[in-house]
């Protein structure tokens, strides 16, 4: 079945070629440095990979079935390949993915996807990391992965991603799609502080059913080019989905969030907080999109993207948008954009606290409000290390 | 304490501060009053050094040293704490973090080591205690989804904290009730002392029943045009300002 998936995709990124500004989705960010990566060959041999009991590790976007022999809860997990996977509903992508043209291209590469499935009533306390190793075979590889995360019935799974890279000229296109079923709690955190000069894309799809509360949480900082897509399928009644991301941008760097999220059923709840805080001559666009369908009654959602601009020469495009067809919601949004208030840094001037550390106050009180919404509390940990170094560096 | 000769300041180009002399010695308390705008808060953030406004001439000295181009942050080092009229929420900065970080400021500039977390705890309960706050004042960050009282009440625990040689309080008894302004007025009576100074702004007698001033200067349009006792301030209580523009 992957195989025809994959055919298809082909196809589509063939007829469509790398997606243009005309499209709104890409219209703050340009594709035509995509054109230098190549298509990664698979082979990875002898490398030097760390793992614990709490580690899964993927290598190049393939999963290390070695690194599972050490990991504490392999007996809650079942795993297997994308291509032994026969399940049209498991396989099954997010319409707007589909017309993507860069997502399908990653269908059309990736190779050795995985399925790892987390059993029923599997409760895991301790957080789970994923470890992501990329090597560089050869210079400006492309590196394509899909893989598949279930989390079943009545599970209650934590997990925390990083990005280990020792290079710099990997294009990192990742798939990723998570299935959330009745009664879970799914946390999952993202913490990318690589200072590498790789691009990365990626494509995160989650389907939620009855009563899941999910949660993604994600600090970047360093990333070169990092553009990111959250489409949330809430097709339930009683799920709550809460993102919260933060953005610190340097030099060049362009960073971009495409959040989406459906309600497509009623009783569930959605807040979307998307902070960037922007120095020299980085970027950030942020198209959030909230779509209440038609008999989601009793929905309550809400987006805020707030934008720090540390530089006269940073950009920040932003736009929030809802889109709602029930009659009985609750749903708000807002977007600001602004420089450091003055009048807050001559108050803190004003009690002995010299400019530079007034302007670090400040910008560290922004960042922190994101972070102290986390649900992962070791990744508030994490952040808030990784916060203190970007300001200080 | 603070000398201010002839000063002319302006923001935006329009002229506000018309030529102000005053003199504050240690353990004083000066009073200033004046109608809207006759630019009773523009000398208050002048001195403070709020870059908003251009000195034109004239010059500020605290203790025989000329601050008048010194930067704000060196000027509160130097002992000058302005209590905001309007105080700026902050959120996201927690109050003990941000009242700490001041203290130490000052105390190295003083030569002294920093205050440790728990003797600085200690301190600042003390404080609250006196005040009528609670020690959860501490985790709460500044000043946001404070009531007017507690933004008044911040100014003043921030005052006793940082203990600075000359207290400026910009309207600090607008908008309180009268259990407030008693708070207030203690507070600001508790770091009055012999060696350091106070100068308060005000439109209203009422925070002089609590706090007795030493001199009470008028200002119109800019400058300073009569300075007298506490009888002064019952002239404009009962008369208003145009006697003086006569």
């Amino acid at each position: 079945m992957i195989n025809l998936i994959k055919k298809n995709s082909l196809e589509f990124f063939n007829a469509n070629g790398l997606p243009s500004k005309k499209l709104e989705n890409w219209k703050f960010t340009s594709s035509k440095n995509f054109k230098s990566f190549n298509k990664s060959s698979s082979s990875i041999k002898n490398q030097k990979i760390e793992s614990d009991e709490l580690s899964i590790v993927f290598v190049n976007g393939v999963l290390d079935k070695n690194s599972l022999k050490n990991f504490k809860f392999s007996d809650l997990l079942e795993v297997k390949n994308l291509d032994e996977l026969n399940d049209k509903e498991l396989l099954r992508c997010s319409e707007n993915f589909l017309k993507e043209s860069m997502f399908n291209l990653g269908i059309s590469e990736f190779e050795h996807g995985s399925y790892l499935s987390f059993k029923r009533n599997s409760v895991i306390e301790e957080v789970i990391n994923i470890k992501n190793y990329f090597f560089e075979n050869g210079n400006n590889e492309r590196v394509s992965s899909f893989n598949i995360f279930h989390i079943n019935e009545g599970s209650e799974i934590s997990i925390i991603e990083e990005d280990i890279k020792e290079n710099h000229s990997i294009f990192n296109l990742k798939l990723n799609k998570f299935i959330c079923e009745n009664s879970t709690i799914f946390k999952y955190g993202k913490s990318f502080n690589d200072h590498s000069q790789t691009y990365s894309l990626s494509y995160n799809y989650y389907q939620i059913k009855k009563d899941v509360v999910l949660s993604v949480d994600s600090i970047i900082t360093s990333s070169f080019f990092n553009k990111e897509f959250i489409e949330v399928d809430l097709n339930n009644s009683g799920s709550d989905a809460k993102i919260n991301i933060l953005n610190l941008g340097k030099d060049e760097q362009h960073i971009d969030n495409n959040i989406l999220i459906n309600h497509n059923a009623e009783h569930c709840t959605s807040f979307q907080h998307v902070r960037n805080v922007l120095d020299n001559k980085s970027t950030a666009v942020f198209n959030g999109k909230v779509i209440v369908a038609e008999g989601a009654q009793q929905t309550d959602s809400n987006q805020s993207n707030k934008n720090l601009l540390l530089s006269l020469e940073s950009n920040a495009f932003s736009n929030p948008q809802l889109e709602i067809y029930a009659d009985d919601v609750s749903c708000g949004h807002g977007s600001t954009t602004g420089a450091l208030d003055e009048n807050s840094i001559f108050y803190l001037r004003a009690r002995g606290i010299d400019y530079s550390s007034a302007q670090k106050i400040l910008i560290k009180a922004f960042a922190k409000e994101v972070i102290d919404d986390f649900s992962l509390s070791s990744l508030q940990d994490i952040s808030e290390i990784a916060l203190d170094s970007w300001i200080n560096g | 304490m603070i000398k201010i000769k002839n000063l002319e300041a302006s923001i935006d180009d329009k002229t506000i501060l018309k030529g102000i002399d005053m003199e504050i010695p240690a353990g004083e308390v000066h009073v200033i009053m004046g109608r809207n705008g006759s630019g009773k808060s523009t000398l208050a953030n002048v001195i403070a050094g709020n870059e908003a406004y251009e000195v034109d001439g004239g010059s500020i000295s605290m203790n025989d040293t000329d601050i008048t181009e010194m930067s704000i942050e060196n000027r509160a080092l130097e002992g000058i704490f302005l209590c905001f009229q309007y105080p700026v929420a902050i959120p996201g900065v927690g109050m003990a973090y941000f009242l700490r970080s001041a203290l130490n400021a000052h105390r190295k500039h003083q030569g002294k080591d920093e205050m440790d977390a728990l003797e600085f705890l200690n301190n600042a309960k003390a404080i609250l205690s006196e005040l009528g706050l609670d020690d959860s004042f501490l985790k709460r960050s500044i000043n946001d989804g404070f009531s007017g009282g507690e933004k008044k009440k911040s100014e003043i625990l921030q005052l006793l904290t940082i203990n600075p040689k000359l207290a400026v309080l910009d309207e600090t008894d607008s908008g309180l009730d009268v259990d407030a302004l008693r708070t207030v007025a203690k507070g600001v009576n508790k770091f009055k002392n012999d060696n350091n100074s106070v100068l308060i702004i005000t439109h209203y007698q009422r925070l002089l029943n609590y706090i007795k001033p030493d001199v009470v200067h008028l200002m119109i349009d800019g400058k300073i045009v009569e300075s007298g006792d506490m009888s002064l301030v019952e002239k404009v209580e009962k008369d208003g300002y145009s006697w003086l523009e006569k």
